[in-house]
Formats: C-alpha cells, sequence, structure tokens
C-alpha cells in the first residue's frame, strides 16, 4: 500500500469513527424545546434528524480540509512540484455538487412536511391540523382558546371558553389542543414558552395564533423575548403550569371565584383591544 | 520603555479607569433603599413592619420635577419572612387600568385594602391613579383617585399588607400608564427607576 493510500483510508477511518461517535451522541443529547406539546416534539425531532444528516458531511468535509493539508502541501524540496490535486475534477466535482442539492432537497421536502402539520398550515391555508379560530364551545378543553395579553411587564390569560376570565399564570389541561390568541396592549412583546415550542409575537392591535396540543405535566416558566422596556427582564411566568384535566377543572371554578368581582369591568373578548390613548398619562 | 511607549500605556489605564468608574456608577445607580419601620404587629407570627409611601402627580423635585411618582423612595429593604404594611398617602387623579384585570386587590392580607378605613377588595378600573403590584408575589393592589370633584389637597389613605419570603428581590411596578406627557403615558416615570417602579430587597 502507497503512503498516499495509507493516508487515505486512515483519513476515511477517522471519518468513520467520528462520524458513528457523532451520530450516537446526538441520539442521546436532549434536543430543545422540551417535549410539552406535540409541537415541540416535532421540532426537537426535526432538529435531531438534520443534525444527524449534517454531522457525517460536516465531518467528511473537516477529513477533507485535513487531507488537503497532508496530501496537497507542497514538498519543501521539490518547488515546483505539480500540484495536480488542484486541477479541476468535473466528474468529482458534480458528485459534490449533486449529493449536496440532493441532500438539501430532501430536508427541505421533510422541513416542509413538518410544519404542514404545524401552524404553518394553517396560516399557509395548507389545512394542517384543525386548530380553529372560534372558542372550542363554552367549557371545552380539549380544543382550549387562551388569549395571551402583554402589557408592561406582565402576561395576562383571558380564557373566553370559561366565562372570559383573566389569570396571570397560565394553566392548560393536559392532551388539549390549545390555541394562543396573542396580543398586547401596549408596546412589542414576544409571548415565549420554550418547553412547548410555541414563541409568538404580541403586538397591539394584532392577533397572532398558534396552535399546538400540549402533552406533558409539569411546572413551566415563560418569558417576554421582545425587550419592551425598563422591567423586560422581569416580565416572566414562573409558575405556567399544564395540570390534569380534572385540576384545570377545579382551577377554573376557583378563578371564577376570585375574579367575579372584576368581571363587569372586563370588555367583552376579542381578538385585539384598542386603549384609548387619551385616558392615559392624564 | 521609552517616555512616548509609558505615556500610551499611562493613557490606556487612565481611559480604562475612566470607562470602568462609568459603568459601575452607571450599573450601580439606583435610588437609595430605605429600612421599613418594624411595628409591634404580627400576622401569624410573621412581624409587621411599616412602609409609609406617597404618591404624587408631580415630584417637584430632581431631575424631573414634572413627572408622576411615589415617594420618598421606591427602593426598600425589608426583613426576612416579614409582612410589609403599606401605608399610601394617595394625591392623585384618575388615568385608569389600561386592563381591568388589575382593578382587583389580590395577594394582600384578606385580598383586601381600606380606602380611608373602608375595606375594599376591588375599585373601578376608570378610577384607578395607579397601582402597586408585585407580580412575582402575586399583590396586586389598585389605588382609588382623587375625585376630580374633590377640594384641592384631599387624598386617599390606602393601607394593605402582604408577607415576603425568607429572601430575595422583587421587583413592583404601577400598571397603570401614567406617564403624563409620554406617548400613550408608557413613557418618563415608567421606564425610570425610582419613579412609579421599583423593588423590595428581603434580607
Amino acid at each position: 500500500m502507497s503512503a498516499k493510500r495509507r493516508l487515505i483510508v486512515t483519513l476515511g477511518a477517522a471519518w468513520l469513527a467520528v462520524a458513528v461517535v457523532g451520530i450516537v451522541i446526538i441520539a442521546v443529547l436532549p434536543f430543545p424545546p422540551d417535549h410539552a406539546s406535540d409541537t415541540a416534539t416535532s421540532i426537537s425531532n426535526t432538529l435531531r434528524l438534520i443534525t444527524w444528516l449534517a454531522w457525517p458531511i460536516f465531518a467528511a468535509v473537516v477529513t477533507g480540509i485535513v487531507a488537503s493539508v497532508m496530501i496537497g502541501r507542497r514538498d519543501p524540496n521539490a518547488p515546483h512540484a505539480a500540484h495536480h490535486l488542484a486541477r479541476g475534477n468535473p466528474r468529482l466535482a458534480g458528485m459534490w455538487v449533486g449529493a449536496v442539492g440532493l441532500t438539501v432537497l430532501a430536508l427541505a421536502i421533510f422541513g416542509t412536511l413538518t410544519l404542514s402539520n404545524e401552524e404553518a398550515a394553517e396560516a399557509l391555508g395548507l389545512g394542517g391540523r384543525a386548530v380553529g379560530n372560534s372558542v372550542g364551545g363554552a367549557g371545552d378543553e380539549s380544543n382550549l382558546e387562551v388569549q395571551v395579553i402583554a402589557q408592561q411587564w406582565q402576561f395576562v390569560y383571558r380564557y373566553p371558553g370559561f366565562g372570559g376570565f383573566e389569570s396571570a399564570h397560565l394553566v392548560l389541561p393536559v392532551n388539549a389542543k390549545v390555541t394562543f390568541h396573542v396580543t398586547s396592549l401596549d408596546v412589542t412583546h414576544s409571548f415565549w414558552f420554550p418547553a412547548i415550542g410555541v414563541k409568538a409575537d404580541a403586538v397591539p392591535n394584532n392577533d397572532n395564533t398558534f396552535g399546538t396540543q400540549v402533552t406533558k405535566l409539569g411546572t413551566y416558566r415563560i418569558v417576554c423575548s421582545e425587550l419592551c422596556g425598563l422591567w423586560h427582564g422581569a416580565m416572566s411566568d414562573n409558575n405556567a403550569q399544564i395540570v390534569s384535566p380534572s385540576d384545570f377543572t377545579a382551577w377554573v371554578a376557583q378563578q371564577q371565584a376570585a375574579d367575579a368581582p372584576v368581571m363587569q369591568y372586563l370588555p367583552p373578548y376579542s381578538h385585539t383591544y384598542v386603549p384609548n390613548p387619551a385616558a392615559y398619562g392624564s | 520603555m521609552n517616555r512616548r511607549g509609558a505615556l500610551t500605556v499611562l493613557a490606556f489605564l487612565a481611559i480604562g479607569i475612566l470607562v470602568g468608574t462609568f459603568a459601575t456608577n452607571y450599573l450601580h445607580n439606583s435610588p437609595a433603599a430605605t429600612a421599613s419601620t418594624a411595628s409591634p404587629d404580627t400576622n401569624n407570627g410573621s412581624p409587621v413592619v411599616d412602609i409609609n409611601l406617597t404618591t404624587v402627580a408631580q415630584i417637584g423635585s430632581g431631575d424631573h420635577p414634572n413627572w408622576v411618582s411615589y415617594l420618598p423612595t421606591t427602593y426598600f429593604k425589608v426583613p426576612p419572612n416579614s409582612t410589609l404594611r403599606i401605608t399610601i398617602d394617595q394625591q392623585d387623579g384618575a388615568s385608569g387600568l389600561r386592563n381591568p384585570y388589575y382593578a382587583l386587590v389580590r395577594g394582600t392580607v384578606g385580598d383586601s385594602m381600606t380606602v380611608n378605613g373602608k375595606e375594599l377588595k376591588s375599585i373601578d378600573p376608570a378610577t384607578a391613579a395607579h397601582s402597586f403590584a408585585v407580580p412575582d408575589l402575586g399583590v396586586n393592589v389598585p389605588l382609588l383617585a382623587v375625585d376630580a370633584s374633590a377640594p384641592a389637597g384631599s387624598s386617599n389613605k390606602i393601607v394593605f399588607s402582604f408577607k415576603v419570603p425568607a429572601s430575595g428581590i422583587f421587583h413592583w411596578q404601577c400598571f397603570v400608564p401614567c406617564g403624563a406627557g409620554t406617548l400613550y403615558g408608557l413613557g418618563g416615570p415608567m421606564q425610570t427607576l425610582g419613579y412609579m417602579d421599583g423593588q423590595i430587597e428581603v434580607g
């Protein structure tokens, strides 16, 4: 075996080892976001698959660079040596471009299929999951509409299917299909619930929707991810919960009773609220 | 090292010290915290401490004499596990709550407050002058405005209590957009430390 061939075999073995180890690590690494909704799970799985596909290619490119440096290095004793490796190789280039093109095309199709199951399908009118724009019937816990109302510096959640009460903590029943309607009363905020893979801008006079099915019980954190003023950093809900349907029903009853004194003052449920600037700062 | 090199190093050092001093001062530029006053009372074993505040339409001094503000400070230092009894001399008129959700008293002892000695659990959101809210403790108290027809110099005495945990720093704020003369009332004193917001340092 020539020295060059031996080098190629060594580098090939090194690439294979790095690729396999990487694939195993990627398989066990926790990928964001958390798996607290079907959307989060599919986003996480997509991310993992793409990383799996990308890792061996990345390793091959790095191996190729190392190989080029080692094989193609100019021999200091032969300053005018022929640089045969620098010559064009249309067949190799064609294969390379073709392989990259096919990979990117496959990823694009895969990503589109993933998105088509999500809210993008609804936005694009492609069908997808039926998240609906309307309240899922009064008291319907399996198809829940929740409004996120942002203001400086707190998110408040409104439950139109349960009399329209509001809460400073988001509570959702597990396995419910939830449609979030996100809006703001003042400046632009961003509602970010990492565990369920939801991040939606809260824009005044704008109704931003997102649908998902929450799947994992737990206590989670929601933060504002749009710089929104002095206390942006304090704008979080550290006690967002996904609970059992019976706990949800109990919580709703408790909130309805607690909110009774202000229900008369809350505006009728609407996808946006237009504050009256003349009334403020007077 | 020649003279020019030494001067260059000295100049860099001087600039570094100036920038460092400015940054340190800027980062620590918050109003001085006021310690609460101990009282003989207890709330289920939790020592009650008093904090007395005033809300005015115009602070009348400092960099922004025309700004609305809490006085004398918005930074409090309180003992662990204490119950804060806050008395506010509320002198301002109504601006109204943007979200009527905040019209309900929440998180205080008894989920209520007293206004001029009368116990209230909520107010009409349009009659709110300001609010005292500690989001992380679930505390929200809407402050009833002085009626427009009341004689000059009138004020509402608002008292409420809530318990703080063993440690932590909690931000509190007003939820009424009350920054007069700014867009939607959201600027000026609403966006500057020490006017319509502050923090409670426990420990």
